[in-house]
């Protein structure tokens, strides 16, 4: 008779994708509230200087005359 | 004919050896994905007591010297704009304060502790500060927002906890501390 025995293949493959699967999390780190120093940089921000950004932001909807323009409401006709 | 299976084949000790190494790293890397953090202490809680380095140097900072006192616990650090927006009103706070019965502490979480020496060059406080670089008591609080503060009673209680820090909120507290000095 032939002895079937159950082979280790997709063990060990599901373990393997376990293994890629904990890797990648393990590079998540939790930045703790009193570890964001480096990240409350002016130059860590998404627009460092507000005042350019808004002025690009106006130049931008002027120019695209589209409604609501950028993230703020208003026309496209550059007068807000 | 029987089919060929690569699943099928008898394990060999090399397999099995791969197998065991795969389960321990896979166990392993998820104790690595990073923990959850510690619950965050409210009020009712006890607040653990604890010694740290003073900023600055010249002694420890211990919560349990205060005994008997309303303590004001504050984590604070350079880089949090809040909490340079209520360090002098912290400060204001104190001074207005019975200081037999109200007491002041900070704890500060900079890496560096030369932007904190800095910042309190320019607004100096009459109350000591701890410096813990590495953590230690935020974790311990399970502090969760920046800055965080605690008033603690004289039996060690937390009774109050303060999340943030905005214009206006200095009242808040006044009122808060006046009621549990009035209940003492």
């Amino acid at each position: 008779m032939e002895r079937r025995s159950r082979g280790s293949g997709p063990v060990a493959g599901l373990l393997l994708l376990l293994l890629l699967v904990a890797l990648a999390g393990s590079g998540c780190a939790r930045v703790k509230p009193w570890e964001r120093d480096l990240l409350a940089r002016r130059d860590m921000g998404w627009e460092p200087d507000a005042l350019e950004a808004a002025r690009e932001s106006h130049v931008y909807f002027s120019k695209e005359a589209s409604m609501p323009g950028g993230s703020a409401g208003g026309g496209g006709c550059g007068c807000n | 004919m029987r089919r060929f299976n690569a699943f099928h084949r008898p394990m060999n000790a090399a397999r099995r050896s791969l197998l065991s190494m795969l389960s321990v790293l896979s166990v392993q890397s998820l104790l690595l994905v990073a923990p959850l953090p510690a619950a965050a202490l409210e009020a009712g809680d006890r607040a653990p007591d604890f010694a740290a380095p003073a900023l600055g140097g010249g002694g420890t900072v211990e919560l349990s010297r205060h005994r008997g006192k309303i303590v004001y616990l504050d984590f604070w650090a350079s880089w949090c704009a809040p909490c340079l927006t209520a360090i002098p009103e912290i400060e204001r706070m104190r001074e207005a304060l019975p200081a037999d019965r109200f007491q002041v502490i900070a704890v500060n979480l900079d890496p560096d502790p030369k932007k904190a020496l800095r910042f309190l060059e320019k607004n100096p406080i009459g109350y000591p500060s701890a410096h813990d670089p590495k953590g230690r008591l935020p974790s311990q609080f399970g502090v969760d927002t920046m800055p965080t503060s605690y008033l603690i009673d004289g039996d060690g209680v937390i009774r109050h906890v303060h999340r943030g820090f905005k214009r206006g909120d200095g009242d808040d507290l006044r009122r808060e501390i006046r009621r549990l000095l009035g209940g003492d």
